[in-house]
């Protein structure tokens, strides 16, 4: 039975970067990536803005060495590219030295492809290779493939908003239980009509930048990313000698029992979870120095997750601040983005600011970090709310 | 697996009788699911207005559910639900593509679509009766009470809910059949997958 569950790598892509240290460097320089759309026809392309990844489909194909004639949708592209960093970030020359999994989590998968060909499937066989790539286990299959991991335990999330949270926090499981040695866990979404239409329905898309935790928000931006994370048990880390980035300390996962879609008003679920996740970790909320807020500056989950933040830390809350402001919602990989977040932010003792906030809520008195802040910090605490009611926190620390 | 755990109660809904126990609550004349749920909610004194929004299998697992957990007198907040059937959500998915098959006539429904998936009934129950618990739906060719078995022992042995309600539930075609049972610390019957096999086939 491993007690710890190391980090060791971390890959990501998002629309402030194509790699860990672009994605560092916009978070410091408070660069967002959230701009009007430009890869997708969409009739509400003035009406919305998004956080687009700049590469384009076949810039990735060279980039990853594909054959022409593959059936990568984006989702499976992105997680690809982000997945290869994050193992060549642990320095692992041989994968299967040690039984490695895969946990990816998406909500979109091939949605992308099958919107653009689904009528044009019965006349045209050239593209009827999508329909294959159509599910959500297929991005995942590729990115086991890539990573030469496809005979291991590979498995797919998806729970909404909280998928790689819940990724994430099954892999520290499988690591802590021993049922494997090494885990690559985090997520993948790219931009589609299918999840623009659908959000757009719900009315909670905003025609301009998003606002965090603002009074006056308007909802929330899309963006498309994908991040993964190596975690490793105390055994490899210390067969190989590996540099440690931080731990899986804690996590938990919540039902909100209250709405299929929205959050309880008083944040239920998310009360939950996060006592839950500090439980897991053997902490007290005055234990926590930062938290990455799910703030997808939604009337709702602002609101929600506020209050759930009073409830749990009351006159402890520490700084916190919603990092979506830079990215956009990405929906099924957005807990591994602020996972990957969270981890710089331990490493460079340092708290990224809530970006566009001006007015505060009338609901409650808390209020984002809104400057780049340095501060050492030991422990972060992360959340991820998901329609349904799915909440999940995770807790990331610099010691074991 | 041995058990130290019980049938606390069960519950069948089926053929337009409702019954606790074995013993008949309700028994209306032959009709449709709709006609016959309307009538069950009302006779079994099920005030809750969401009831009439949801889809047939949700009504279903619903009732079923409420008529356990309303007569349990020691109710847990940390109940798990552990739900299963053959048709999944077929029931509602084919009423869902009748709305979109038609280009002339296209027009989806949030609120069918909400339904297309078989655990939302968990979340229907979960949601009355403030259930924040574990919770899983499974497909089965066939009622499966060893699965069901092993899955609420586990649930309860590692101490991750304190009761474990369990059972079928199935719309398909017309035809619904609704089995719901409760496992806890106490009751007269034994926990075993012969006891919960007889049960399902009273």
């Amino acid at each position: 039975m491993s007690k710890g569950v190391a980090i060791t790598g971390m890959g990501i892509i998002s629309a402030i970067g194509n790699n860990v240290a672009e994605n560092y460097d916009a978070l410091i320089q408070e660069k967002k990536g959230i701009s009007r759309i430009s890869k997708i026809d969409t009739i509400h392309k003035d009406a919305i803005m998004v956080g687009e990844i700049d590469t384009t489909n076949e810039q990735f194909f060279k980039q990853l060495n594909l054959p022409e004639d593959n059936n990568y949708g984006r989702s499976a592209l992105l997680g690809v590219a982000a997945a290869k960093e994050a193992v060549a970030h642990a320095n692992i020359k041989d994968i299967v030295k040690y039984s490695t999994g895969l946990i990816s989590a998406t909500s979109v998968g091939g949605m992308d492809m099958t919107e653009q060909y689904y009528y044009k499937y019965l006349e045209d066989e050239s593209l009827q290779k999508y329909i294959e790539g159509h599910h959500a286990g297929d991005s995942t299959q590729k990115i086991a493939q890539e990573l030469g991991i496809e005979k291991s335990l590979v498995t797919t999330i998806s729970t909404a908003c909280s998928s790689a949270a819940n990724a994430i926090l099954m892999g520290a499981r499988l690591i802590k239980s021993g049922k494997l040695d090494r885990v690559v866990v985090g997520g993948t979404d790219c931009l589609s009509k299918f999840t623009i239409n659908g959000f757009k329905t719900l009315m909670i898309l905003s025609d301009t930048y998003n606002t965090p935790f603002d009074e006056n928000r308007k909802g929330l931006n899309l963006g498309e990313a994908a991040a993964y994370l190596v975690l490793e048990s105390d055994a490899v880390v210390k067969a190989e000698n590996k540099k440690v980035l931080a731990y899986v300390k804690g996590y938990g996962n919540a039902n909100d029992a209250f709405h299929q879609t929205a959050s309880s008003e008083n944040g239920d679920g998310a009360t939950l979870a996060m006592e839950k996740a500090l439980k897991v970790a053997g902490m007290e909320p005055r234990d926590i120095d930062y938290v990455n807020a799910h703030g997808t500056a939604t009337g709702n989950n602002d609101l929600s997750e506020g209050r759930a933040l009073i409830r749990v830390f009351g006159e402890d809350l520490p700084e916190f601040s919603s990092t979506k402001a830079y990215t956009g919602h990405t929906l099924a990989a957005a807990g591994a983005i602020e996972a990957v977040y969270s981890v710089l932010a331990l490493q460079h003792n340092i708290i990224f600011p809530n970006l566009n906030f001006n007015s505060q809520m009338k609901e409650f008195h808390i209020t984002p970090q809104t400057q780049l802040k340095q501060k050492e910090l030991h422990t972060v605490l992360s959340n991820s709310l998901g329609f349904g009611g799915n909440c999940s926190t995770l807790i990331f620390s610099k010691e074991a | 697996m041995s058990s130290n755990h019980y049938i606390q109660a069960f519950v069948h809904i089926k053929n337009e009788t409702v019954s606790l126990h074995g013993n008949t609550l309700l028994a209306a004349p032959k009709t449709d699911f709709s006609t016959f749920s309307k009538t069950a909610y009302k006779e079994l004194g099920t005030k809750y207005p969401k009831f009439f929004k949801m889809d047939r299998l949700s009504k279903l697992a619903f009732l079923a559910a409420d008529v356990l957990l309303k007569n349990d007198k020691d109710p847990q907040e940390n109940t798990a639900i552990v739900l299963s059937n053959r048709a999944s959500s077929l029931d509602t998915d084919m009423k869902h593509q009748n709305t979109i098959a038609d280009a002339a006539n296209y027009y989806p429904s949030p609120a069918v679509f909400v339904y297309t998936l078989p655990n939302i009934c968990i979340g229907e129950i979960s949601i009355k009766h403030k259930l924040f618990s574990e919770n899983s739906f499974f497909i089965f060719d066939r009622f499966n009470a060893n699965y069901l078995f092993d899955y609420a022992e586990s649930l309860l042995k590692t101490k991750k809910a304190s009761k474990v309600l369990c059972g079928w539930v199935e719309v398909d075609a017309g035809n619904y059949e609704a089995f719901l049972y409760l496992v806890s610390d106490t009751g007269a019957i034994k926990h075993t997958i012969k006891e919960i096999t007889r049960l399902y086939k009273l």
